[in-house]
């Protein structure tokens, strides 16, 4: 999408097995038949449920209120019958929209925890690609910590919206790299070392510009490269903000314009209340620092209401100084959230 | 039965009647505190209070006036700790505000853990925690590490890409009573399992309690795979490691 004249693209993340929705929350409720379902909007902004099943409220996710959405929506059309499935699949063609109308550049879709056995995997990220592609108009975006999963989200695309994004190579799977020349897709390339996570910008610019070089060395073109910087939570390390912002920074010098330079932005909220002004400001101050793409729900963080904040309001001012490492243990901008001063 | 009343500081009263919800967890508590001498609850309150300079003074000045340090870590340091936890648990205070007590408890600790190993007692226990095969991610077992040792566990950690024999090695090196494994990918997770199997064959599964956790872990998973404990978050994790170091003195009786 363009953000204020520039192209920012987005990586739309929210067609996830993961994402949960809260049984207590708004949009858990009882169906007609008085079956408990999740609640949504068809295209026809007509009311209709997802019902969960059975053996969904025997987990102790469910127990603890949480409802894993989509992992449901996914199983009920892939596995279902009649009313069940076209249920399912009608939930997930909503989800799409949802991230298509509100700016996306790509679907990111990740079912690593529809099953553990890589063949479940594996056959519901060929489903999800080929079912995907069928209602949207742009491309998608495999993503999975397991580089067969990749590769059969890759084979099943047909890149009728475009060329695919691989999400993600990193130097302890270098050999995702060879998929993305194979398949002529675009590549996420994360700033993981081979054997740990990076401490600081130094670590994330040196895995970074190893995995950028691997990439350029195989042929793929600078402009086809994402490099996702590894955004960690602002609540366990008060210098974990500046890390971010100095790593973008300096990749961005180094490799000019062309590279595409992202970030999975609501991982820095992780731990804290009020998260929504916490990735805002994130987004903003990473913008500043030269990102140019974001792994972002665009529903729940619209780029262009993020891009005209109020930089001036005082719940902006304590986020971006917690973000800027100024606010050891979040103190202050957890004290102003108790006196309710972070209501914009 | 105690009341309210008898604790004799204010900030713990104000803080049990302000944040303790569940009858059993405000009986216990004040149970706990109406027991305790009062500069013991002054060290409890810092440390609710996050505040590990009072803590780091505190301590010294009641190890200085002739206070027993098992006394001091258990009704200062450790009784302070259970009332952040309910905190923490109840979404009063965040991560940054728990890992702030857990850095006065460690503040405290210092000073109490060297005097307990002198005379031959083991803080609370020692825990081995570490990322299983494969999977590189930390964030969240950091996060434990440093709330179990804010509880005063001694923590070896093995850091992340850990094999079955790292592990077997560090339980029986250190012979730990409690081992924690984290996974954050689908992928790595079954390396869990695997490891229980390899505790299994090495004739050691009897040995150690096993919890596990990170974010695709769930309780199903842990039962299926044979861990003892499920901690879904850093907070459940020193709970587990409490309630087995507990189990493991009450065998030793």
């Amino acid at each position: 999408m363009k953000l204020n004249g520039t192209e920012f693209i987005i990586i739309g993340e929210n067609v996830h097995t993961t994402r949960v929705v809260l049984r207590k929350g708004k949009l858990v409720t009882n169906n007609p038949d008085g079956v408990e379902s999740v609640r949504y909007l068809d295209a026809g902004k007509k009311r209709r449920y997802l019902v969960i099943p059975e053996d969904v409220k025997k987990t102790q996710d469910y127990e603890e209120g949480r409802v894993k959405h989509v992992k449901i929506a996914v199983q009920a059309a892939m596995n279902g019958k009649g009313a069940e499935a076209s249920e399912g699949l009608n939930y997930v063609h909503r989800l799409v929209q949802r991230q298509v109308d509100a700016g996306a550049d790509f679907i990111d879709l990740n079912v690593d925890e529809v099953s553990l056995r890589p063949l479940e995997q594996k056959e519901a990220m060929q489903w999800l690609v080929r079912t995907v592609q069928e209602m949207c108009p742009i491309p998608l975006s495999v993503d999975s910590s397991n580089v067969e999963t990749i590769q059969a989200g890759l084979e099943s695309g047909d890149r009728r919206a475009g060329r695919m994004l691989l999400n993600s190579a990193s130097l302890e799977r270098l050999e995702a790299l060879d998929l993305a020349k194979l398949h002529d897709s675009q590549v996420i390339v994360t700033a993981a070392g081979e054997s740990g996570m990076p401490q600081d910008d130094a670590e994330r610019i040196a895995n970074a510009s190893q995995m950028v070089d691997a990439a350029l060395d195989r042929g793929i073109s600078i402009e086809d490269i994402f490099i996702d910087v590894l955004i960690f939570p602002i609540s366990v390390d008060s210098a974990f903000g500046v890390h971010a912002f100095d790593t973008i920074r300096q990749l961005r010098d180094k490799y000019g314009p062309e590279i595409h330079i992202t970030g999975g932005f609501s991982n820095v909220s992780f731990g804290l209340p009020c998260r929504r002004i916490v990735n805002d400001a994130f987004m903003c101050l990473a913008i500043d620092a030269g990102v140019d793409s974001g792994i972002i729900d665009p529903v729940t963080s619209r780029p262009t209401k993020v891009f005209s904040i109020d930089r001036g309001s005082r719940a902006y001012q304590l986020a971006e100084d917690m973000l800027l490492g100024r606010d050891r243990f979040c103190k202050k901008f957890l004290r102003a959230y108790r006196k309710g001063e972070l209501k914009v | 039965m105690a009341e309210l009343a008898d604790i004799e500081n204010e900030f713990i009263r104000d803080e049990i009647e302000e944040f303790l919800e569940r009858p059993d967890e405000i009986a216990r508590t004040i149970e706990t505190f109406a027991n305790t001498a009062p500069e013991m609850q002054t060290i409890a309150a810092a440390l609710i209070d996050g505040d590990n300079d009072a803590v780091d003074e505190l301590t010294k000045e009641a190890l200085g006036s002739g206070t027993e340090a098992l006394e001091i870590m258990d009704d200062g340091l450790i009784s302070g700790m259970g009332v952040v936890g309910i905190k923490f648990r109840e979404n009063f205070i965040f991560v940054p505000e728990v890992l702030a007590c857990a850095r006065a408890m460690k503040a405290g600790m210092a000073y109490i853990e060297p005097i307990l190993s002198a005379s031959g007692v083991d803080p609370i226990g020692t825990v081995i925690m570490g990322t299983v095969k494969g999977d590189l991610h930390d964030i969240g077992k950091n996060l434990c590490i440093m709330m179990l040792r804010g509880a005063g566990f001694v923590v070896h950690d093995l850091g992340v890409d850990t094999s079955d024999d790292e592990f077997i090695e560090a339980v029986e090196e250190h012979d730990a009573k409690v081992l924690g494994m984290s996974a954050l990918l689908t992928t790595t997770m079954p390396n869990m399992g695997k490891t229980i199997e390899a505790f299994i064959d090495e004739d050691l599964r009897e040995d150690v309690k096993i919890m596990v956790g990170g974010a695709p872990v769930t309780q199903e998973f842990a039962d299926d795979m044979g861990a003892d404990g499920y901690g879904k978050d850093a907070l459940a994790c020193v709970e587990l490691a409490k309630k087995f170091a507990e189990e493991e003195d009450e065998e030793e009786f």
